[in-house]
């Protein structure tokens, strides 16, 4: 019978030690780069933690979800708020920002998810809208329009590259926690749901409880990356709940690949570098980004990732060593 | 005030749900869309040098500058991905709202324009009670049942009309039928842009045109179409009325967060008839 | 096992399904029969809880189940396989199956274990009873239509029913996949006990296998009964058979 569990020594030896060595390579980033790139680096990893945090209930769970950036804006505010406004340890903003986020998550998602497809995406991006409308207008609780700045995170991890080290461990745990999920009973029933719910209920699968806790799971992480965006920057903006940047974490998973584990974070990397790297020559980033997502939509569809995955698939592979191949990736990567 | 805005955002709205109706497609570029005919009203207007010309001029010409660039987006490229899913369509249509918008920053750059109101329509009306009410607002409130009653017709009552709906339900059979269902959709794209664009010639000498004004107006134009029912003219009408009215009552009776009532409004609607309020063609 | 009476089922004023009734005993093989459009795949649909019936009673194991969503209904035991091939596409053979037995043990909520290494044995058991063990790890989507539709078979036992139903099960197959499935069902039916509910076009299969036979015109049961009887109905032969006389075959 197959062993699923287990893949070839070889293989598994070579991955491990990429994997190490990209371990390595990241924790030596704030030695090695200056001060903006260590930032930015930390801005890819939480960006890159947001969208494959949407990627679970979009690609993966197959849910429109078109206004994650709620979730992770309620996350941040939720954690700058704490800093700022309480006098309880700063800390604890790490964990009220995605308990906020999450509570946000179970509430949006009670209400959406006895509606389908397009009519799920509207209905959140209405709820998103007012949750936006509320944090832009409530002046004198969130700072409005202005936002807050100079948010008091705990000294240790004030400092640039104690930041990104901060954002570092806490993106690896929650992607580890996540692909765990995926890899679980959960993350197979909730990709069946994605590609075949009737089927699913047919099969004694609860589709819609499946479904909305996928989508508490993302809310959730989707707050830990707001909350590390505090740390990173220090400050929260009502942008970060805008419709807008709910579109760019789209496209970030769309761009890394949307049916891979790691494609979102590798979208979040290309799009920031990009961004960083267009901005310093023109100012018509959106420009680029516009035309550089019809190229993928209209040559790339499965992402950079989903598209290296299916060169080295070739013909005639049983999906054993596809699978082997698609873990060894993720893996890898990780 | 309420009332000319409402009638804007019916008059974008309509064109979004023939469009989000009839081809399935979520045009998030509607904005941008409804931005360039702001802009290109205001550079006809200026051509002309600002005068009652000028503006007629530029209420014609801008919804067709704004059909042609969309004829051009649809032949060159939506019209392969009809079958693609709706997330791809979408995030198609919001690259070309990214790239539209940049192109308006470039052709126009980013400061404020303005559009006069034309001698004609200049000054005010009392109304009920001594109330000055803008003629140009009259004007527009004639504009819109006349739009809502023409496009009503052309989707009831033409060839064209009937046929985009029945291509809507089942493009394969249309097409076994003999009729060329490609440049049937690419009319009805067209005209739905063209209505965008319509839009925003109306308001161009009614706001100060910008950048960015078509960012918090597509939100609004997809919350009025699926609260109204998809690819439903009528649908547009009711929900730009909800939508108009309650935005003006909630700052009315609450300032601050009056802007909430309408996103409430839709969400209880939703909840509700999730497909809209009056039928929808999905 | 599981009594149908008078059911009703209007969409927008078409009635699918006009005052249908069907009894099946436990252990027996009853097939549905009737021309194209004659409500078959909605009263499957009512059954299993797909559709909300507008009236009639549906009773399993003598529980009331009308009405009631299909996840509840599959765990009472009941499961089945679509006429038209509904698989998981994106998954493998073995994960297709592995699905429907983690259902089924109620372990979907679990997001610790790796399910690589869960419910192998019984899924592997599943598989080769159906005789797939050969392309376990194929994609689904690239198997051959009449793999699939055993495939959608072995889905449904995946959940350990005591009452299968099965939507055209040889639908689209040739000759020889068609022999084989019959093999199935009635393996099925002889060693793992299972009441089997079916309905199919092949009239062949049907009065090969099947003990009875419920006859569906329009919407409506004109008859259930033995092979035998249905054969020399008048009124079936009229409506569906014919008119020929298949009595004497």
């Amino acid at each position: 019978m197959v062993d699923r569990g287990s893949m070839g020594p070889a293989p598994n030896r070579k991955r491990l030690l990429i994997l190490v060595a990209a371990l390595v390579l990241l924790f030596l980033f704030p030695t090695v780069l200056p001060r903006f790139y260590v930032y930015m680096a930390a801005i890819v990893l939480v960006y890159g933690l947001a969208a494959t945090s949407l990627n679970l209930a979009l690609g993966f769970g197959g849910l429109y979800q078109f206004h994650h950036a709620v979730f992770y804006g309620v996350g941040a505010y939720g954690a700058a708020l704490l800093m700022m406004k309480t006098g309880l340890s700063p800390w604890l903003g790490f964990v009220v920002g995605p308990l906020v986020a999450t509570l946000l998550g179970l509430v949006m998602g009670l209400i959406c998810i006895r509606l389908s497809k397009l009519y799920f995406g509207m209905l959140q991006i209405s709820l998103g809208s007012l949750v936006w409308a509320i944090v832009y207008r409530w002046y004198s609780f969130t700072g409005g329009d202005d936002g807050i700045h100079g948010v008091p995170v705990p000294d240790l991890i004030s400092s640039s590259s104690n930041a990104y080290y901060f954002t570092l461990i806490v993106t690896l745990v929650s992607m580890y926690v996540m692909h765990r999920i995926l890899k679980a009973p959960f993350g197979s029933v909730l990709q069946g749901i994605r590609d075949n719910p009737v089927r699913s209920e047919m099969i004694g699968v609860n589709v819609r409880r499946h479904q909305l806790m996928a989508l508490v799971i993302a809310s959730f992480f989707a707050g830990v990356a707001g909350s590390l965006f505090v740390a990173v920057d220090s400050t929260v903006f009502p942008d970060m709940l805008f419709w807008t940047l709910s579109m760019e974490m789209v496209i970030m998973c769309l761009l890394g690949g949307w049916l891979t584990f790691m494609g979102p974070m590798l979208g979040a990397a290309v799009i920031v570098a990009l961004r960083t790297f267009v901005s310093t020559y023109t100012v018509y980033w959106a420009l680029v980004l516009g035309i550089i997502m019809m190229l993928v939509i209209f040559f790339l569809p499965e992402g950079v990732l989903g598209w290296l995955i299916q060169l080295s698939r070739g013909k005639g592979r049983t999906k054993a060593e596809e699978g082997d191949a698609r873990e060894d990736v993720s893996q890898g990567d990780r | 005030m309420g009332l000319s805005r409402t009638v804007i955002l019916f008059i974008v709205s309509s064109g979004l749900s023939l469009i989000l109706g009839v081809l399935r497609i979520p045009n998030v570029a509607h904005g941008s869309l409804y931005m360039i005919g702001a802009f290109m009203a205001f550079t006809i207007s200026k051509a002309t040098g600002g005068g009652s010309l000028g503006f007629w001029l530029a209420l014609v010409g801008a919804p067709l500058g704004v059909a042609l660039v969309s004829l051009i987006c649809e032949r060159g490229m939506f019209q392969y991905l009809y079958e693609r899913e709706h997330l791809m369509l979408l995030l198609l249509t919001f690259a070309f709202s990214l790239v539209f918008g940049d192109l308006v920053k470039l052709v126009w750059g980013g400061e404020y324009k303005s559009v006069p109101v034309p001698a004609v329509f200049q000054g005010f009306v009392p109304l009920f009670g001594g109330l000055p009410f803008p003629i140009y607002n009259l004007f527009l409130l004639i504009v819109g049942p006349v739009v809502a009653v023409l496009l009503w017709f052309l989707v009831n009552g033409t060839r064209i009309g009937k046929i985009a709906r029945a291509a809507a339900v089942d493009r394969e059979m249309v097409g076994a039928v003999g009729i060329n269902v490609s440049w049937v959709f690419a009319s009805i794209f067209v005209i739905g842009c063209l209505l965008a664009g319509l839009g925003g010639a109306l308001v161009a000498p009614t706001v100060s045109v910008t950048l960015g004004m078509d960012h918090t107006l597509i939100i609004e134009a997809f919350l009025i179409v699926i609260m109204g029912g998809l690819g439903n003219v009528w649908g547009a009408l009711l929900g730009a009325l909800i939508f108009g009215l309650t935005q003006s009552l909630g700052i009315l009776v609450w300032p601050q967060f009056g802007i909430i009532f309408p996103y409430a409004a839709v969400i209880v609607v939703l909840l509700f008839r999730p497909t809209g309020l009056l039928r929808s063609t999905w | 096992m599981l009594e149908v009476e008078g059911l009703h089922k209007s969409f927008s004023g078409f009635k699918a399904v006009n005052g249908a009734h069907l009894e099946v005993k436990e252990g027996e093989i009853v097939a549905v029969i009737g021309p194209n459009g004659a409500g078959k795949t909605t009263l499957f649909n009512l059954i299993t809880g797909i559709l909300k019936p507008d009236g009639g009673r549906v009773i399993f194991k003598g529980e009331e189940i009308a009405g009631m969503p299909p996840h509840k209904v599959c765990k009472k035991g009941m499961s089945r396989s679509f006429q038209v091939v509904n698989v998981f596409p994106r998954l493998t053979v073995f994960e297709n199956v592995r699905v429907s037995v983690l259902a089924r043990e109620g372990r979907t909520w679990n997001m610790v274990t790796a399910a690589n290494r869960m419910a192998t044995g019984e899924t592997a058991r599943i598989i080769e009873s159906v005789g797939l063990s050969g392309k376990v790890d194929r994609i689904s989507a690239a198997l051959s239509h009449g793999d699939r539709k055993v495939l959608e078979i072995a889905i449904a036992l995946g959940g350990n029913p005591q009452f299968l139903i099965l939507d055209e099960p040889t639908a689209g197959m040739s000759p020889e996949e068609t022999s084989r499935c019959i093999d199935l069902i009635r393996k099925l039916s002889r060693e793992l006990g299972l009441t089997i509910l079916f309905c199919e076009h092949d009239m062949e299969l049907v009065f090969a296998i099947a003990n009875r036979i419920m006859v569906m015109v329009r919407g409506s049961t004109i008859v259930q009964g033995p092979c035998d009887e249905v054969r020399c109905n008048k009124a079936v032969q009229d409506a569906y058979l014919g008119g020929g006389d298949l009595c004497s075959v």
